[in-house]
């Protein structure tokens, strides 16, 4: 069943529905396409598996294409993705032509229905090149940059750059991540879906089958971390400030993720992780199919304290996830997490697993305190990162850039 | 009569394409050549973002000086501006300039910010729509208040100031047209400071001030 609307009403309250309602009748019949590079797995497939029925729902002729490639051109924009986060990659010859090529291969299929829309977003980098393959384009194109590509590997964004000036606006996460591009730059921060089977309400009764299923002990505290395993969300980082609290804790720790199938590294990192974890069994870590959605919002819910912590972040939807079920969230001092952790009131920043373990087992003594973070955690994201946001700010944008106009107030 | 044409505003957040600010210094050069756009949306639109509390200043030069320049003196000088006192933002420019300059000139060193937490310049993109909602007599106002979006009431109630009536909001600009009976309600309006509200807030203070015995 295709998500309407109104099952939104009891979380953002009726006048925020009223004012989609109103925005989106303004943009009825237009044609809008939206392009990423993988269906299932990463934030972004999340945000388009919401966003695209939502836009339907309102009248607006909305679709969500996939390009697909081989192993050998996920591996480019795995590398380009790293580089643009400012991690020194090499890119061959071979690697950049393999990125045009698939592209290529890609626009024969998508141009018909690219060059027809009224308007065009591109997320991230891997589908970028559609724009100037797309020559007979007669609407607007937005590139969404969802990463932090604010200290770029400079020989990545020296090939790339050329690839995304040419679109009519891009959008940032936040403006940290933005570099100068000539055109309007808008900054537009993630959300979540709490009707999302990741972020619903769960019975007692699943939460306790997978307690259950990953043999957790339900008497000892839980540490959460939920990510891809990728260098950059530091898993091992985790699992060292896990060793310092259960010095004097006998704390649990899961890390739980998917790959993508956007992400070759994946498998590599969790080598790693595994080495780490081994001979400890208080340290489970899970490599989730990309559909354990159910599973993860359990883990979640099950967390006595959830962690992100991340070295680079474009936006750690997992950190929203773990405000929104109530729990403090200790997150690294990165990207977004900056501007989805309230420092001190709805969990805490850290820079270092020392700096994790230390307010890990000051959350785990002051459990009121504990508590009392975790309430204000959601009514923060119901104000902030709820999907009703999300969307107003993307019809506001539609509405701007359909306009022509430059003006600072558009009258629809 | 004509009734009151109820408008919602959102807004969307963009950057300005100045650089961004990681000392005094730079905030003044950035100041000096910012478009009013950039310091209108810093002053007035700050509102229409949801915040986590009282923020101790609405404005965000005086934000930003408290919070990561950690100059407190500076911080209370930019938070007092009332941006509606002043007839045009370039008069409010140069106030704000004076202000840096003034400080520039007692301090030895020319404060900077930590990486990270420098200055940004933003402005914003607002889309103003016609709800569909009218309001034809004075009575129905404050029941029509409480159903309104906090986008209407900054639309309405402070955004308003700042187009003809000159420093007059929406709601008695319309009830002018009612005669005595408009008086009591324009008078009501007339006591809310709505300079330490949030937009919630001030819905509920407009509606009370609407209904309270004797209006």
């Amino acid at each position: 069943m295709e998500k309407a609307l109104q099952m939104y009403e009891a979380f953002a309250g009726s006048s925020t529905i009223r004012q989609l309602r109103m925005l989106g009748r303004r943009l009825e019949g237009k044609r809008i396409v939206q392009v990423n590079s993988t269906r299932e797995g990463g934030g972004v497939a999340e945000i388009l598996a919401w966003m695209v029925p939502l836009m339907r729902d309102l009248g607006i002729d909305a679709s969500w294409e996939v390009i697909s490639g081989a192993q050998d051109f996920y591996a480019v924009t795995k590398a380009i993705h790293n580089g643009l986060q400012g991690f020194p990659v090499s890119i061959s010859q071979k690697g950049w032509a393999t990125y045009h090529a698939t592209n290529t291969a890609n626009a024969e299929t998508l141009r018909p229905s690219l060059e027809d829309a009224d308007i065009v977003v591109i997320h991230d980098p891997q589908p970028a090149p559609l724009l100037q393959l797309c020559e007979g384009r007669r609407g607007k194109w937005v590139w969404r940059a969802h990463i932090d590509i604010s200290h770029p590997y400079l020989p990545v964004w020296k090939t790339l750059r050329p690839i995304v000036k040419g679109y009519d606006a891009s959008i940032f996460s936040m403006p940290q991540f933005a570099l100068p591009l000539p055109h309007p730059q808008y900054l537009i921060a993630p959300s979540i879906d709490p009707l999302s089977e990741k972020n619903r309400d769960l019975p007692a009764e699943e939460l306790e089958a997978v307690r259950a299923e990953f043999g957790l002990d339900p008497a000892r505290p839980l540490l959460v971390q939920i990510s891809r395993f990728d260098r950059f969300k530091d898993p091992l980082g985790v699992i060292d400030a896990y060793r310092l609290v259960k010095r004097v804790q006998p704390v649990q720790l899961v890390l739980a993720g998917g790959g993508a199938t956007d992400d070759p590294e994946g498998a590599e990192v969790l080598e790693e992780v595994m080495a780490a974890a081994k001979g400890d069994p208080d340290i489970h870590v899970l490599l989730l199919p990309p559909d354990a959605h159910r599973t993860v919002n359990a883990l979640q819910r099950l967390a006595d304290v959830v962690i992100q912590k991340s070295l680079r972040e474009g936006f750690g939807l997992t950190v929203t996830e773990g405000l929104w079920k109530g729990k403090p969230v200790i997150g690294g001092n990165a990207g977004g997490i900056r501007r989805q952790i309230v420092d001190y009131h709805t969990g805490f920043l850290v820079s270092t697993p020392e700096g994790a373990a230390h307010r890990i087992r000051f959350l785990l003594y002051h459990r009121e305190k504990m508590k009392a973070m975790g309430e204000k955690a959601r009514e923060f994201v119901r104000e902030n990162f709820l999907l009703t946001r999300h969307l107003r700010e993307y019809f506001i944008l539609f509405h701007s850039i359909l306009s022509g106009s430059n003006e600072p107030r558009i009258y629809v | 009569m004509k009734p009151f044409v109820v408008m919602d505003c959102v807004l969307l957040t963009r950057m300005s394409g100045l650089p961004e600010a990681a000392s005094l210094r730079e905030l003044r050069e950035r100041l000096a050549v910012c478009g009013e756009n950039v310091l209108y949306h810093h002053f007035y639109e700050t509102l229409l973002r949801p915040s986590f509390d009282y923020p101790d200043y609405h404005n965000d030069f005086a934000v930003w000086a408290k919070l990561q320049l950690a100059d407190q003196v500076l911080a209370e000088r930019f938070g007092v501006l009332d941006p509606y006192a002043f007839a045009s933002m370039e008069e409010l420019r140069g106030v704000m300039l004076d202000i840096v300059d003034d400080r520039l000139n007692s301090l030895p060193y020319a404060p900077s910010v930590a990486k990270g937490a420098e200055f940004y310049f933003f402005e914003a993109t607002t889309v103003v729509f016609d709800t569909d909602v009218r309001i034809c007599a004075p009575e129905e106002l404050a029941s029509a208040i409480v159903r309104m979006t906090t986008g209407s009431i900054f639309f309405h109630f402070i955004e308003a100031r700042r187009r003809e009536p000159l420093a007059v909001d929406d709601f008695s600009a319309w009830l002018v047209q009612f005669g005595d009976k408009g008086s009591a309600f324009i008078e009501a309006l007339r006591t809310i400071d709505f300079s330490f509200l949030t937009l919630a807030e001030l819905r509920d203070e407009i509606h009370s001030q609407l209904t309270a015995p004797g209006i």
